[in-house]
């Protein structure tokens, strides 16, 4: 237990007989990127949600380094980079001005913001971006901005919604080497996406949701993971079907 | 809440607002707009606009420096409320229609010292546009050559400022309604919202009793309102905070 960043246990959520999260379990371990999948619908985000306390489960618990999430106080949550949804970037301050903010906010004291601002400036190339205001951003670009404000404080925990959406193929090399970076430094990383061959590079290991609950698990180094993708899928659909 | 994070959060909050131009264009809105506005009307009237004289109602039969204080206090009572509202609603509910809510979970600054942050520098930001207001409508009433500030006129002009500074308290529960609506509108709804009910309840005989109207009044005949009745303008801080707190304390994004 001490060694998962992450961890849902029996975590549920119910919006409607279909839509959910539903007695979910997964963890992820220190130094290791979990990849979630699912189709459009599935509850990755729900999840995510559930994970980082932006809902509250109907059952089951969050763990954030082997604490409750409900008892986590600011230690805890200082050890926590995420993305989900919009970036946390304001439309009128500049690159610098709004990564400076969620420094801040991630509890960076005062004095360091500005080399942790340089450091993740440089490491995700915002270089031309850095006096530009988040208005004037194309998305791909805002979404490095985000990614840069989820990743600058060095969290050991990092949840990343479908973090390549809108990157541009020197963006998604990017992150991918950040998160590599950071799993070797001891980071527990959970992303979702719908881009199989991206998750099969950089994953340890990938868990397939459907419905609001774990249906199995893909083999990164798997020859055709797509097409065991839609196995899964396909079979645990039947199992649904009325009869 | 530690002080630590509330200095975070009170950072962060301080740059979100000098940076928008949304509370750039309302602080000039209230404080030239305003100035110049009050200033205008009071010259036509010294001039015997008898269209002006007729909207000034009691008014009409002040000169000089009541004149210019009467007048800039029945435009604040209103518009003030307004302003104010407009930017407070807008501070909290573009969390939510700019989607940087989520970024707002998950961090050791809870959203309970953010919401506090918030109002912190709004306050801060409204007793700023109160200030410089007041300083203008000095400049204005000198520029038209009203008479010399005399205690009297000083007098008015501190009212003035406290008229202002008590519509920003006023306009307090936009920030609510922002939040439980999840965007600026509902915040602005409710502060045309308060502005009417003010009217309708003054209208209707409550006076000063209903605490949205009576630093207007108090303004404009500080002899017709009590301690008491302005005293009960406190009692919307008092209410509202802690309900602002908890809603934020207990935010879910599940819609």
């Amino acid at each position: 237990m001490a060694d998962h960043r992450l961890a849902a246990h029996r975590l549920a959520r119910r919006f409607s007989a279909t839509a959910g999260v539903f007695g979910v379990d997964l963890h992820v371990a220190a130094g290791e990127i979990h990849a979630l999948v699912g189709l459009n619908g599935a509850g990755k985000t729900t999840l995510m949600r559930l994970l980082l306390g932006m809902l509250q489960p109907d059952a089951g618990t969050a763990m954030i380094n082997g604490l409750d999430i409900r008892t986590a106080g600011p230690r805890i949550w200082s050890t926590v980079g995420h993305l989900v949804d919009a970036p946390l970037a304001y439309r009128d301050l500049d690159t610098r001005a709004n990564l400076a903010l969620a420094a801040r906010l991630h509890g960076v004291p005062r004095r360091h913001t500005d080399y942790t601002v340089d450091d993740v400036i440089a490491e995700l190339d915002l270089h031309h971006y850095r006096d530009i205001r988040a208005r004037h951003l194309s998305q791909g670009n805002l979404r490095r901005v985000g990614l840069a404000a989820a990743l600058q404080h060095d969290p050991t925990v990092i949840v990343l919604d479908e973090p390549t959406n809108a990157l541009d193929p020197a963006g998604v090399i990017l992150l991918r080497e950040a998160l590599l970076r950071r799993a070797a430094a001891g980071a527990g990383i959970l992303v979702s996406s719908h881009h199989l061959d991206e998750v099969a590079r950089v994953a340890d290991r990938i868990t397939v949701l459907n419905h609001g609950t774990v249906i199995g698990a893909l083999d990164p180094a798997g020859i055709d993971i797509e097409r065991s993708f839609f196995a899964l899928v396909h079979t645990h659909d039947q199992t649904r079907l009325p009869t | 809440m530690t002080g630590s994070t509330f200095a975070a959060a009170l950072g962060a909050e301080r740059r979100k607002t000098t940076g928008a131009r949304v509370v750039a264009t309302t602080t000039v809105l209230l404080v030239a707009g305003v100035a110049l506005l009050a200033g205008a009307l009071t010259m036509a009237a010294t001039h015997g606009n008898q269209q002006v004289l007729d909207q000034l109602g009691p008014l009409s039969n002040r000169t000089g420096w009541p004149l210019l204080t009467g007048v800039v206090a029945q435009v604040t009572a209103a518009a003030a409320v307004l302003g104010f509202g407009v930017a407070l609603g807008w501070m909290f509910g573009r969390e939510f229609t700019d989607g940087t809510i989520t970024g707002l979970f998950a961090l050791p600054v809870s959203r309970t010292t953010i919401a506090a942050a918030k109002i912190a520098v709004y306050l801060l930001w409204a007793l700023a546009v109160a200030t410089l207001l007041t300083v203008l409508l000095g400049v204005v009433g000198l520029a038209l050559r009203l008479g010399p500030l005399t205690g009297d006129v000083l007098a008015a002009l501190a009212r003035q400022h406290v008229l202002t500074c008590l519509s920003a308290v006023v306009a307090l529960p936009t920030a609510w309604a922002a939040t439980l609506g999840r965007g600026p509108l509902p915040g602005i709804a409710t502060a045309v919202g308060l502005i009417v009910i003010a009217q309708v309840m003054v209208v209707g005989g409550t006076g000063a009793w209903f605490p949205v109207a009576a630093p207007a009044l108090w303004a404009l005949r500080p002899d017709a309102v009590s301690p008491v009745q302005l005293t009960l303008v406190a009692t919307i801080p008092l209410v509202l905070l802690p309900v602002l707190l908890t809603t934020w304390h207990r935010l879910q994004l599940d819609r």
